[in-house]
């Protein structure tokens, strides 16, 4: 598969000190890559080095195999982006806004802006100030905004700050039907590790701006923690233990817990239904980014 | 590069900048065409008064008096010599009007607008330029769209050559206005155009004596060609200052307040220290190109318009050069 977007040794000190450390990670064509991590771990600062905002110290950026440094021009028209909030011009109409972005690139027709109104579904108050937009319609004037040019690269950064349930909801959509029938590549930072696994493929995980991990989601995700309420916890530990290997712990006196994934989930479950262990409740605990990092770093607080 | 100028141009209509300087324009030349119609009045009854005589429309009359009140303060022994000397450069011009028959005073929205820019280009011309260009890029900085525009795919050299193309085009409008304004007001108030009135230029103040060497007669539509041609150069320049104090702070207050500090600031300085041989290198001192067309005389010594033309265009090529420089160079941290 092609990369679309590469960083080697990439590294930032301002003032003498580093922020970014020597992070390298590569996205293929297509991915939803997600980029986790907790706030004021260089998330924001290394998506600014990807756009241009910011030039590393250290190291190169490709962008579809061109470097951003030598030819930005090129690099930069394969890419749009929302880099912390949606950057409006309030005084302008949400038309003039992405007019005016229009004029800023080569063959870029007209009837661009009404297609990307109508897919973040603004066409009725497109006409309107931004000023008098609510904060989900200024976060799809922003989609519209990235999405301009038709984008290789969509870069999205904590995209649902800020946004309700519903605003979220239909944002994952968008993102996964930019991805499945545009092939869009996306590039997604997020500090909840239940966002990026709901619709990230792969990710990278950064932490004092070092990328302490990269791997498949389903991967991250191969261990979560299942409690089960059972009337015999004896029984239910040495069933897990004997026919599927798993040390259980006792937590209360109906129930246990251990780390197992969703394929032999259904089979532990079904095990338990047919002895007489009396199953009650099966529960999965989210595992939150704090545990996620405890287990990666040995326990070193993220603080 | 046509595209990126429009966008820029659009925002600053839409930001209604313009509409504000608009308005401080028309309030001000207001007040300004009335306070001159009054004083011209004041000074026609004072001298009928004081002669006895009716036709004090007469100008030679009101400049006849006014030499004698020039004279009487020469003989002031509590008026210093530095203050002398710039009322017998004033009583020479009066003379030489005089003697070549030509009037310096009166009403004519001609004359008006020639005065308006003469009174305004050292300070209340810079204010506006200020108020327009102190925020074309902090302001950007400042709400972020920064970011939206320096991730497309131009170079930010581009970027920033827009805006100060853009805000050229800008001046110009700033000086039409400056001149359509006046010209309205002035039919309104004085009714009389007379942009074929003739002027008297080429005065120069050369130690402190007046200098009637290269004095011509030109038409007064020539005269106010030359003095907004004048008005608008210092208009680029002070521009160009001001777009290059808005690329290196983050907020447009801090550019705006800085600039009009460092203006203000560097007129009081040239006061007080006028001795001082630096003090002529600072573009504060040099705004006041149209006073060398007109003949005033000048607080430091040695300036000419050669002189302080170079130094402004010395000043605003420097400050182009560094806003580039620090634009295509600095990380966007906010």
């Amino acid at each position: 598969m092609e990369t679309v977007l590469s960083l080697k040794n990439v590294s930032k000190n301002i003032k003498g000190r580093p922020i970014i450390k020597n992070i390298s990670f590569e996205v293929k064509r297509g991915q939803i890559y997600g980029f986790l991590g907790p706030n004021g771990a260089g998330k924001t600062m290394t998506l600014r080095m990807i756009v241009g905002l910011i030039r590393p110290s250290s190291g190169s950026i490709e962008i579809c195999g061109v470097n951003t440094r030598k030819d930005f021009v090129r690099a930069m028209s394969n890419v749009g982006c929302i880099i912390e909030n949606p950057e409006l011009y309030e005084y302008l109409t949400g038309r003039d806004n992405l007019e005016l972005l229009r004029k800023m690139e080569p063959d870029i027709p007209q009837s661009r802006i009404e297609d990307v109104v109508e897919l973040v579904g603004l066409t009725l108050r497109i006409n309107d100030k931004v000023g008098t937009y609510s904060l989900g319609m200024k976060q799809r004037l922003g989609i519209a905004q990235a999405l301009m040019k038709g984008p290789e690269l969509l870069i999205l950064d904590e995209p649902t700050n800020g946004l309700d349930p519903a605003g979220i909801k239909e944002f994952r959509s968008l993102v996964k039907s930019l991805s499945k029938d545009q092939g869009m590549t996306i590039f997604v930072s997020s500090h909840l590790l239940s966002e990026i696994q709901m619709i990230c493929d792969e990710v990278a995980i950064i932490l004092h701006g070092k990328i302490i991990k990269t791997s498949k989601v389903i991967d991250l995700t191969i261990d979560q923690k299942i409690t089960w309420q059972v009337t015999n916890v004896q029984k239910a530990m040495k069933l897990l233990l004997d026919d599927f290997g798993i040390e259980a712990v006792k937590e209360t006196e109906e129930t246990l817990s251990a780390f197992t994934d969703d394929f032999r989930l259904t089979a532990i479950n079904s095990a338990m239904m047919s002895s007489d262990i009396g199953l009650k409740y099966v529960f999965k605990k989210q595992k939150s980014l704090e545990d996620l990092f405890m287990e990666l770093t040995g326990g070193e607080t993220i603080g | 590069m046509v595209k990126l100028i429009e966008n820029e141009i659009m925002k600053t209509f839409y930001k209604k900048r313009i509409h504000v300087i608009a308005g401080i324009l028309l309030v001000l030349i207001a007040l300004f065409a009335y306070g001159e119609h009054y004083t011209l009045t004041r000074t026609q009854d004072r001298v009928s008064e004081q002669l006895g005589i009716e036709n004090a429309e007469d100008w030679k009359n009101i400049i006849g008096q006014q030499l004698l009140d020039l004279e009487r303060r020469l003989d002031n022994p509590y008026i210093p010599e530095e203050g002398k000397a710039s009322i017998r450069v004033r009583a020479e011009q009066l003379r030489f009007y005089l003697d070549n028959d030509v009037s310096p005073i009166g009403s004519s929205a001609a004359r008006f607008m020639g005065q308006l820019m003469e009174q305004s280009i050292f300070l209340f011309l810079p204010l506006l330029i200020i108020l327009l260009a102190g925020d074309m890029v902090s302001g950007e900085v400042n709400t972020g769209t920064i970011k939206l525009i320096l991730t497309r795919p131009v170079k930010r050299w581009r970027i920033l050559l827009a805006k100060l193309l853009a805000l050229s085009m800008l001046e110009m409008f700033v000086i039409f206005m400056m001149a359509l304004f006046s010209y309205v007001i002035a039919m309104l108030v004085f009714g009389y155009s007379g942009f074929n009135e003739p002027v008297i230029t080429g005065f120069r103040v050369v130690e402190s004596q007046l200098d009637t060497s290269a004095v011509r007669t030109i038409p007064q539509w020539q005269y106010l060609m030359m003095t907004y041609a004048i008005g608008y150069f210092v208009a680029f320049v002070i521009g160009a200052l001001s777009l290059m104090v808005s690329v290196i702070v983050r907020s447009t207050s801090a550019s705006i307040g800085i600039m009009m500090s460092t203006l203000i600031g560097g007129s009081f300085l040239s006061l007080f220290i006028s001795d001082w041989k630096v003090t002529r290198y600072l573009f504060t001192v040099n705004l006041n190109l149209t006073s060398y067309i007109s003949g005033s005389f000048q607080i430091i010594e040695g300036l000419s318009m050669t002189f302080s033309t170079l130094v402004l265009l010395g000043w605003a090529l420097g400050a182009i050069s560094i806003a580039f420089l620090v634009f295509t160079q600095k990380d966007i941290l906010a």
